[in-house]
């Protein structure tokens, strides 16, 4: 491997700073696999760097959990290849491979106390009793497990037996360690907890991760880098505030939280304006006069105002009518009815996006926003209100990438 | 429930009725072999328990039942690996075959062990003139044995293999386990309850076992004479004593079995 190489990945934007090109731990090359006629992957590249924690987010059935088994070598793959510190290990099986798999069941060894699963991996290497107790005390130690050392698997919480399953594959110092759905069987406190655990405890020993998970907060928080994969394929992959905050495709704006979508057409290609916006990277390449888009935003992103002034740098979309009110917990939910054809217009210059819908008449979903709370105790807003409704920000994405995603929309819902 | 604090006479009443059931059928013939086995005093008893042949009978079926329990453990355990692990055409017609031998009187086993490898069955008259015969011999009532209990083990076995996480297995081989390693370490341990009870069914199964004995073994006393035939061989020669000497033996011996199977549950299932 050589220092200059940088990471390929599907989505070659990437706003981390390249000085110095991380060491790459895992490359996966155009992987696929078929289940008799079926394909669930397709093309799958990405790379994790030495000590990076990649997330591969997807809906259940997306194919993120055959990756993990292909890595891992528990699951051949149709074609492509996996990289391990430059090492070729598609044709290795998975003993041979050291890799670290932390099963969503921990699949800890019942009939062995804690110590003896995680001097495991040193045992069957034959390795001399003397040192195996020695990595097995230090292990033990760093994941706070002293006074539960001859206890079994059934005598320990979900936590206590997860970080025996990671013990017990640091033991033999990993290649990379990948986590299957490892939060799945824990309750909502317990996983919050154990995420940040575990991500601190990742940095530390500086081993490189492949996490899976369907909880984009989970994502979110856990990832250095997430992918998010649907159908078999990946959608983007990039920081966590790349992927919410520029999302490359409407199923990734919409797996990722809460979004609304408003279909658009670009009218004029108004550079300086939309600069002020969007990044220009995302937006003006990609589109040519006329072209049909779909405006993407988040609830939080909405600014209503009832006295039609918008704080400086938001879009005024339209105006529009409050449908509802309700308070969810920390932050207030309105669904706001836009009026008519508007054109968007951001500090009062016209921008290159003409809205086409967002009439009652034809039966356009209502634009979801939420406000904190101090905005929302403010200025108070009922059903039946006019507002104008402003965007802090939107991603423009052209209208076909939404023909994947339909379906499974519907299905998710 | 109408009966929260008042005293709900169905309770003691079915448990009387359970009870008073039992009596005739099974407390009753069992409590008349020790009285009749004692009744003569404890020094005849003795002297019917260790007369040679019926010394012999007893050490001759612990002997073979413990040849058969050992070949159907671990035929047992093999074939359930086989069979759990892997989908195969007529897997199911195997697992029904491997269990009939439940369903098949024992005389009928016997009886189709002699036609097999009697002198004159399909594949013993090519042995006898060798001079290999194997019937009526100690390994016929092995063979015996093993046909009778052939599925007990594997019975215990399977449903035990059957719900074993495949995630252990994998997880022993991604952490470097070759599948020798996986077995012995991992796989095994989890059957050890479902062995042991395994091996003590079959071999209270195969120490009781009459039917197929008595057809292929020949029943000559001090040669191929099992405990439950000598049984039956004193009690037709008027010997009770005798005959109920050994009675009291297996009775208890098949009592401290199950008790063993009964009382260890927990130490057989779990740590």
């Amino acid at each position: 491997m050589t220092p200059t190489q940088v990471r390929t990945t599907s989505e070659p934007v990437s706003k981390e700073p390249k000085e110095t090109a991380p060491q790459i731990a895992a490359r996966i090359i155009g992987l696929s696999k078929r289940f008799g006629k079926t394909s669930v992957l397709e093309d799958i590249h990405f790379d994790v760097a030495e000590g990076e924690i990649l997330v591969l987010l997807g809906a259940s059935g997306s194919g993120k959990t055959t990756i993990l088994r292909i890595i891992a070598g528990l699951e051949q793959p149709y074609t492509g290849r996996v990289i391990l510190h430059g090492k070729n290990v598609t044709d290795l099986p998975a003993r041979e491979r050291g890799v670290g798999v932390i099963f969503q069941s921990y699949a800890l060894f019942p009939k062995m106390t804690v110590e003896k699963n995680i001097g495991y991996g040193l045992m069957i290497r034959r390795r001399r009793r003397k040192e195996i107790r020695e990595a097995v005390n230090e292990l033990i130690k760093l994941v706070q497990l002293e006074e539960h050392r001859k206890k079994y698997p059934s005598q320990l919480s979900g936590g206590q037996q997860q970080r025996v399953a990671i013990a017990r594959t640091l033991a033999y110092k990993p290649e990379v360690l990948l986590f299957d759905e490892p939060f799945g069987a824990l309750d909502a406190q317990t996983r919050v907890k154990l995420r940040r655990e575990i991500r601190t405890l990742l940095k530390r020993v500086n081993v490189p991760a492949i996490f899976i998970t369907h909880d984009q907060e989970e994502a979110l928080e856990l990832g250095d880098r997430i992918a998010v994969i649907n159908v078999g394929h990946i959608e983007q992959i990039g920081t966590p505030e790349e992927v919410y905050n520029h999302p490359a495709t409407e199923y990734v704006a919409t797996f990722l939280g809460a979004a609304n979508i408003l279909p658009g057409v670009i009218r004029r290609g108004n550079v300086e304006v939309a600069e002020r916006i969007i990044p220009p990277a995302v937006t003006l390449k990609k589109f040519e006069e006329g072209q049909p888009v779909k405006l993407v935003f988040r609830p939080e992103d909405v600014r209503l105002s009832k006295t039609g002034v918008l704080p400086v740098g938001h879009c005024l979309i339209s105006s529009g009518i409050v449908e509802e009110v309700s308070f969810v917990g920390a932050f207030e939910r309105l669904s706001v009815r836009l009026e008519l054809n508007e054109s968007l217009t951001c500090d009062g210059v016209e921008t290159p996006f003409y809205l086409t819908t967002g009439t009652p008449e034809k039966g356009a979903k209502p634009v979801i926003a939420t406000r904190p709370r101090p905005d929302a105790n403010a200025t108070r807003l009922h059903v039946g209100d006019r507002v104008v409704v402003g965007l802090a920000s939107f991603t423009v994405l052209p209208e076909s990438t939404s023909t994947v995603t339909s379906q499974d929309q519907a299905k998710r819902s | 429930m109408r009966h929260v604090r008042g005293f709900d006479v169905v309770r003691p009443l079915s448990i009387g009725v359970l009870m008073f059931m039992m009596l005739p059928l099974v407390f009753l013939p069992l409590t008349s072999i020790f009285i009749f086995g004692t009744s003569k005093g404890l020094t005849s008893f003795w002297a019917a328990l260790t007369a040679p042949e019926a010394v012999f009978a007893l050490k001759l079926s612990m002997a073979t039942s413990f040849w058969a329990t050992v070949f159907n453990v671990l035929f047992g355990l093999f074939a359930a690996y086989v069979l759990s692990r892997y989908n195969f055409w007529g897997r199911n017609a195997l697992i029904v075959t491997i269990s009939l031998p439940t369903a098949i009187p024992t005389a009928v086993a016997g009886f189709a062990l002699l036609l097999l490898w009697g002198p004159y069955g399909i594949l013993g008259r090519f042995l006898a003139p060798q001079g290999i015969e194997l019937m009526f011999t100690a390994g016929a009532i092995i063979l015996a044995n093993i046909f009778v209990t052939f599925p007990l083990a594997f019975g215990v076995i399977k449903p035990v293999f059957d719900t074993m996480s495949r995630s252990l297995e994998e997880a022993s081989a991604t952490i470097g386990a070759t599948r020798w390693q996986t077995f012995w370490h991992v796989t095994l341990p989890s059957l050890r309850g479902a062995i042991v009870s395994g091996a003590l069914l079959t071999f209270a199964r195969a120490v009781g076992e009459f039917g197929s004995t008595i057809l292929v073994s020949g029943n000559l006393a001090g040669r191929t004479q099992t405990a439950p035939l000598y049984i039956f061989a004193k009690f037709n020669e008027g010997q009770i004593e005798a005959a109920n000497a050994i009675a009291i033996v297996l009775a208890l011996f098949s009592f401290l079995i199950f008790s063993v199977l009964f009382f260890a549950r927990d130490w057989l299932d779990v740590d």
